[in-house]
């Protein structure tokens, strides 16, 4: 009976829609969300009435995500979201005795971990006590030091506000409701099978990560699908349904003859651009495009690609190889190899940078020191700019690259090895082969299955190249002369810098697809080219 | 290749591997020493030709060492010339000088003071000017020359002996370096942000990021526990669609998300916010998997004992179910705090680049250290604390990961 | 304590077959009833479905008088003993045994109380701070069964406990066991494959075969009132001869032929299975168990009960010889269990294989010929297409 009052308690509640402070979407959202509650509350609430087996599951379903939803927009409301980025401050402030704390939390994990292996050693005991004493006294500390007092004072402001208690209301009567549906004499009260119990509460575990996976990231693709086609304004208020007209936009090309050898756009169709001159035949033809920077990216990001990949992969097979033997100090090697996986893009690219340098760079001194030594190596006369000339900006970053990327494949391949069968290599040892012979005929092909895997996923980092550019393109971002310039790059700038968000949904769709397709056509050809090998 | 064999020809293989080993680590190795280096180095140390990794700092003497008072003065040699050997402090460097000419050798230039030489009124014509003819003194003997020009600049002290001293340009003399990190690049580019101070603010970025990465890590931590034991364990309606679409999402390059994201950062007002950098990353579906791979791993019966004894399944995930875990969850925490630590292109879109308080290291970093940088010593000290951190969790966490391989003792 | 009650229990899987088809059983409370069968018979299935982690497609099941079909496995108020044991790697043996006291919430004090007395009944009390890993297979197994008996429940389940363990611990284990129930009264199921375990455990045993329950019965009524062929076959070591032969009734007198002997059947097995009378001219098999089998010189019987075999292979077990021999004819089949001595279906010999258990003062050669009494007024008969006894 008292679920009954709750639910109806909750449902009432529910049928407030009086949000006026929230933005469009959100409000939109949070009208819609109250009439389904609503709707199933009532549902709910006759079901539970009369006893029907199912109505404790819509009701327990109801409650909970009416619980979450109040939940999440009383936070909201008390601005506890924000709050969390403001707090930065606050650990600004207090960052010494945050370490002191961070140091006692480390003392009573490593505790932790000596009393698994051992339980009775007082040690470890002492240890984790000392630790968690000292991370209260750094807690103490900590929460003077970072001045939280205009922090509560929003929260005492905003508490009072009567959305915020409205909003409290509804949040706790549905926890309660929730709560109490859910207890064991309610479940037998309505005969749930075991089977149901079940799954509620495996939706029940799974409904944090869902919800976060549903709001954060299924919503927002679909919304992205949405916007790209539309012609949907940052700023401003210029949404206007195009149809496909983006994603023509963007793939539009056009080829005409020319007389001269360097036409300009006015031998193409109006809105296009002089994309590249050909010869064919004797013949000038220009190729234009309505979005040149698009496919210039796109040529761009193909020479990288062709580049990058085999830069990165290549050196991992071999090294992997080697790695993989029993001599000593190899898990030392692949320690360091990793390095530069882990070590973050910007600081990466930073120190390149510097190391490309026309001037004082260490490259262009390295080459004039080797060609003092190597006869045959013919340095030029000054420094070569490696990052400013348009032929090899792009040949630099694919250095860069393939450092970052080559430890990281290498350990995929160290994993790959693992499951290649001693006895192949002991067979071809008494078969008399010689290392080139094993390494060709043996650990290549046993190899395929990660070799395809590596690929993949290095073809599709290179694919999304950003972060390098960003930092090592001269004179701006892309450059020189958009000869860096890569899809997501464009697809950045066209909707931040441009103000076009749905033509750039739109370009981030076809790169999608672009990827998608890549992945697509290399799953077929290791398919295809797949065979079983010959250990049974 | 588990055989070892014997002999030279294994042995050359043995070495020539090694070799190459050892090159790949140097090449690996050499761009973070060149950080490290230019780290300490003073600013005008970095853009020096040849390159060199070694941060110096000018030698100086102390000022009354050499018959003057102030500051230390810093020292100079002049290679090549042997009449001037040792070293030289250079106690005034805007001292006015004049440089003569002796008529007997047009070429010569003799550096004196400016105030040197006299008059002897007899003029000579050079170039079509009319220069006064002075008599001065060339090392002892008196020359007649002309002035040439009248410029400024160094007086400099010899060491050894402070009552001899030398009047010379500046760039004719080298200064002496010798070993000499410069620590304050580090303070510096930690400090808050002031042109005065020349700070960078690092240090408020750094904070931002160890509270990004920390909540993102506890969050991803939390929900892959849960939703890994859901896909593991709970047989519910339903699971393998859901299942399929988290495979499915692996998929998904993040670029196509970042406009409607962002769209939703604008409308919940967070935009410009650390939060926008957590929330939306506490799930993940690499974590969910793993840690239902883990799960999957766990003997059912020891669960099914759990369940006998009375344990609901929340009790069984955090008591029974968790600390088996451990190795995964380090791995999980590993993998996110690299993910969380050196995220760049979402914090770049969705934090405003002129509000530096609210930045993560990474975006500090590229402002710092982009096309417009000046300062490239304060920006490689701030590159190298934010890849610091990551690496040392990285190694720290890679001997974790075998050592608790073998000690799980589940039976 | 409680019984348990199985009323038209059925378990279906997803595509049709049947773990578990129509089982009507019924254990007493206090009682200790073992599920034996071959693999795939059920009986794990049964047990874990008393657990709560099968779940029942149809029928009631009932502990006590509470139906508990949708109760969960906490609630139901019952131990089990796993066969792995499924011990918490990571708890001390005394957190192990406390657990389910400490999820019951149960005080401190209390817990370490119960904790130390299951210790102490089962001699773990210096063990109680090591970890799982630590310790013998032995020792984890009466870990796990201190886990159970801590909490006092109302039924004890065992899955194979025993079947990891080497002989010699297993045999201890068993009389430990069989004490242990005797000692603290509680309803007990045990679930094994091994006949010998069953046989020596049960108060009652349950015999299962694909699904369905064929007998249940204290041990000695199955080895000597078998309800069909395959418990007659799976119950006894090394088990029943089961020879096809031909009926011939004479009068009073019932021959059986088989393989060029003939065999005058008692009459005192005829008051156990009357059916036989009826059976002139048709084929029934007959079931002769090895210890069914003496040596002439050792057992009065008139010539028509002796037979006389050429000894293909003579065991000496110390205290009886076990003596292999083949007839004849071509062995009936019996799915799912041994026919004949614990071999392979696919034997080459087209015969029957037949052991016979005699006396051990006797030394037998390998292909000297022996004369056997056969003890016709213990054997049994049954249908051949139907299995049935001749009852």
């Amino acid at each position: 009976m008292i679920g009954i009052v709750a639910g109806v308690v909750s449902m009432l509640l529910a049928s407030r829609t009086g949000d006026d402070e929230l933005p469009v979407a959100i409000k939109l959202f949070m009208q819609v969300f109250s009439i389904v509650v609503t709707v199933a509350h009532l549902v709910a609430a006759y079901g539970v009435f009369r006893g029907i087996r199912r109505a404790r599951t819509v009701s327990l379903i109801t409650n909970y995500l009416l619980f979450v939803v109040a939940a999440a927009a009383l936070l909201h409301q008390l601005g506890a979201f924000t709050a969390i980025g403001k707090f930065g401050t606050g650990l600004n402030k207090a960052f010494l005795p945050f370490l002191v704390i961070v140091v006692g939390l480390l003392w009573v994990l490593v505790a932790g971990q000596l009393r698994a292996k051992n339980p009775l050693a007082p040690g470890p005991n002492g240890l984790r006590k000392a630790g968690w004493g000292l991370a209260a006294l750094a807690g103490v500390w900590f929460v003077i030091a970072s001045d939280p007092s205009g922090m509560l004072s929003t929260i005492a402001d905003r508490i009072t506000q009567p959305v915020t208690i409205g909003t409290l209301l509804v949040a706790v009567g549905a926890a309660l409701a929730t709560r109490f549906m859910w207890q064991r004499r309610v479940a037998v009260h309505f005969g749930t099978t075991a089977a149901e119990e079940q799954t509620l509460s495996g939706l029940a575990f799974l409904s944090p990560n869902l919800i976060g996976f549903m709001f954060f990231f299924a919503g927002p693709l679909l919304f992205s699908l949405v916007v790209s086609f539309f012609e949907w304004k940052t700023t401003g208020t210029g949404r206007s349904f195009v149809g496909i007209d983006n994603y023509v936009r963007a793939l539009s090309l056009d080829v005409s003859s020319a007389d001269a050898a360097n036409a300009g756009n006015e031998v193409l169709k109006p809105g296009y651009q002089v994309l590249m001159h050909m010869d064919w035949f004797g013949q000038n033809w220009v190729l234009g495009a309505r979005d040149v920077e698009f496919w210039l990216s796109l040529r761009n990001i193909t020479i990288f690609l062709v580049l990058a990949v085999p830069a990165s992969v290549l050196p991992a097979l071999v090294l992997s190889s080697i790695l993989a033997s029993r001599l000593p100090g190899m898990r030392v090697f692949r320690a360091i190899y990793f390095v530069p996986s882990v070590a973050g893009v910007i600081g990466v690219a930073i120190i390149w940078g510097q190391l490309f340098q026309s001037t004082v760079g260490w490259i262009n001194y390295l080459i004039l020191r080797t060609g003092e030594i190597l006869p045959f190596v013919d340095p030029p006369a000054e420094g070569h700019p490696w990052l400013s000339s348009n032929s090899t900006a792009l040949l630099s970053m694919v250095v860069v690259f393939a450092w970052m990327n080559f430890g990281f494949n290498t350990v995929l391949y160290l994993a790959g090895h693992q499951s290649i069968p001693k006895e192949l290599y002991e067979a071809a040892d008494i078969d008399g082969a010689n290392v080139w012979q094993v390494f060709r005929k043996i650990t290549v092909p046993q190899l395929r299955n990660t070799t395809f895997y590596v690929l993949i996923t290095t073809s599709i980092l290179a694919l999304q190249l950003f972060d390098i550019v960003w930092i090592l393109s001269t004179p701006e971002p892309g450059g020189p002369n958009n000869a860096t310039t890569t899809p997501v790059l464009a697809l950045y700038e066209e909707a931040f810098q441009g103000n076009d968000q749905g033509y750039a949904s739109a370009l981030a769709w076809v790169l999608f697809l672009i990827i998608f397709g890549f992945t697509f056509a290399q799953f077929r050809q290791q398919k295809d080219g797949a065979t079983s090998g010959g250990v049974s | 290749m588990s055989v070892k064999r014997k002999g030279p020809k294994a042995t050359a293989i043995r070495v020539l591997t090694y070799v190459v080993l050892v090159a790949v680590a140097a090449i690996v190795i050499f761009p973070f020493v060149v950080a490290v280096s230019t780290s300490f180095k003073r600013p005008t140390d970095i853009f020096t030709y040849p390159p060199s990794l070694v941060p110096k700092q000018d030698v100086t003497v102390p000022a009354d060492q050499v018959g003057t008072d102030g500051d230390p003065v810093p020292v100079f040699t002049f290679p090549g010339r042997d009449d001037r050997p040792g070293e030289w402090a250079l106690v005034d460097a805007d001292a006015p000088l004049a440089e003569f000419r002796p008529l007997d050798d047009l070429e010569r230039i003799i550096v004196l003071d400016a105030a040197a030489g006299e008059r002897t009124g007899a003029t000579i014509t050079i170039d079509g000017e009319e220069e006064d003819v002075f008599l001065v003194d060339d090392g002892g003997t008196q020359v007649e020359a002309y002035r040439s020009r009248l410029t400024s600049g160094g007086l400099f002290v010899s060491v050894d002996d402070p009552d001899t001293s030398v009047l010379d340009l500046v760039n004719f003399a080298t200064p002496s370096k010798e070993f000499g990190p410069r620590f304050e690049n580090f303070s510096e580019v930690l400090a808050e942000r002031d042109p005065e101070t020349n700070g960078k603010g690092v240090g408020r970025s750094l904070t931002n990021t160890v509270l990004v990465t920390i909540l993102v890590v506890l969050g991803q931590i939390i929900t892959s526990i849960l939703g890994g034991y859901a896909f593991a364990r709970v047989q519910f309606r339903g699971r393998s669609t859901v299942f399929l679409m988290y495979l499915g999402s692996v998929m998904i390059p993040f670029v196509v998300l970042i406009i409607p994201l962002f769209q939703l950062m604008l409308q919940l007002n967070w935009r410009d916010n650390l939060v926008a950098l957590i929330i939306p990353f506490t799930f993940t579906a690499y974590g969910t998997f793993l840690m239902r791979q883990f799960f999957l791993g766990i003997p059912a019966e020891i669960e099914e004992a759990a369940l006998l004894d009375g344990a609901s399944r929340s009790t069984i995930l955090w008591k029974v179910m968790v600390p088996l875990a451990r190795p995964a969850i380090a791995t999980l925490a590993t993998f996110g705090f690299l993910y969380a630590w050196n995220s760049f292109f979402w914090p770049l879109v969705i934090i405003n680049s002129g509000n530096p308080d609210n930045a993560v290291l990474s975006l500090t970093l590229s402002t710092l250290g982009g096309r417009s940088s000046t300062d490239t010593n304060l920006v490689f000290a701030g590159a190298i604390l934010a890849m610091t951190p990551p690496i040392l969790v990285f190694l720290f966490a890679q001997r974790y990961f075998v050592e608790n391989s073998a000690s799980s003792g589940l039976k | 304590m409680a019984a348990v009650t199985f009323t038209n229990i059925t378990k279906r899987y997803k595509d049709g077959p049947k773990a578990v088809d129509d089982l009507n059983l019924q254990i007493a409370d206090g009682e200790f009833m073992v599920l034996v069968g071959p693999s795939g018979c059920g009986k794990s299935t049964a047990l874990r479905m008393i657990a709560g982690l099968e779940e029942i497609s149809d029928g009631t099941l009932a502990i006590g008088e509470r139906v508990v079909n949708d109760v969960p496995p906490g609630d139901r108020d019952i131990a089990m003993v796993f066969q792995n044991y499924a011990l918490y790697p990571h708890m001390t043996v005394r957190q192990n045994i406390g657990f389910a006291l400490e999820v019951a919430k149960v005080k401190k004090d209390e817990i370490n109380r119960r904790v130390d007395d299951a210790a102490e009944m089962l001699g773990l009390t210096e063990y109680l701070d090591r970890l799982p890993k630590a310790l013998s297979g032995g020792q984890r197994q009466r870990v796990a069964m201190g886990r159970a008996i801590v909490r006092s429940p109302q039924v004890f389940l065992m899955d194979e406990p025993l079947s990891n363990l080497d002989a010699k611990l297993r045999v201890q284990m068993r009389s430990d066991i069989i004490q242990l129930q005797a000692r603290l009264g509680t309803t007990m199921v045990y679930v094994t494959h091994d006949q010998v375990e069953a046989m020596t455990m049960g108060h009652r045993v349950a015999v299962m075969r694909k699904g369905v329950l064929q007998q249940v019965a204290p041990p000695q009524e199955l080895y000597l009132r078998p309800a069909n062929l395959f418990v007659a076959a799976f119950i006894g070591s090394p088990a029943m001869n089961l020879v096809t032969a031909d009926v011939t009734v004479e009068g009073d007198d019932v021959f059986c032929s088989f393989g060029g002997h003939r065999l005058r059947i008692s009459p005192k097995a005829l008051d156990r299975y009357p059916g036989l009378r009826g059976r002139h001219g048709t084929k029934v098999i007959l079931g002769i168990r090895p210890e069914h089998f003496a040596m002439e010189e050792d057992l009065e019987l008139p010539a028509d009960q002796v037979l006389t075999f050429r000894c293909e292979l003579a065991e000496a077990m110390g205290a009886e010889v076990h003596i292999h021999a083949v007839i004849d004819v071509a062995p009936p089949t019996v799915d799912g269990a041994p026919t004949t001595a614990e071999d392979d279906p696919e034997a080459l010999v087209t015969g029957t294989k037949v052991i016979a258990r005699v006396d051990g003062i006797h030394t037998v050669a390998m292909g000297q010929d022996v004369r056997l009494a056969v003890k016709t007024h213990l054997t049994h008969f049954f249908d051949p297409t139907s299995g049935e006894p001749l009852r």
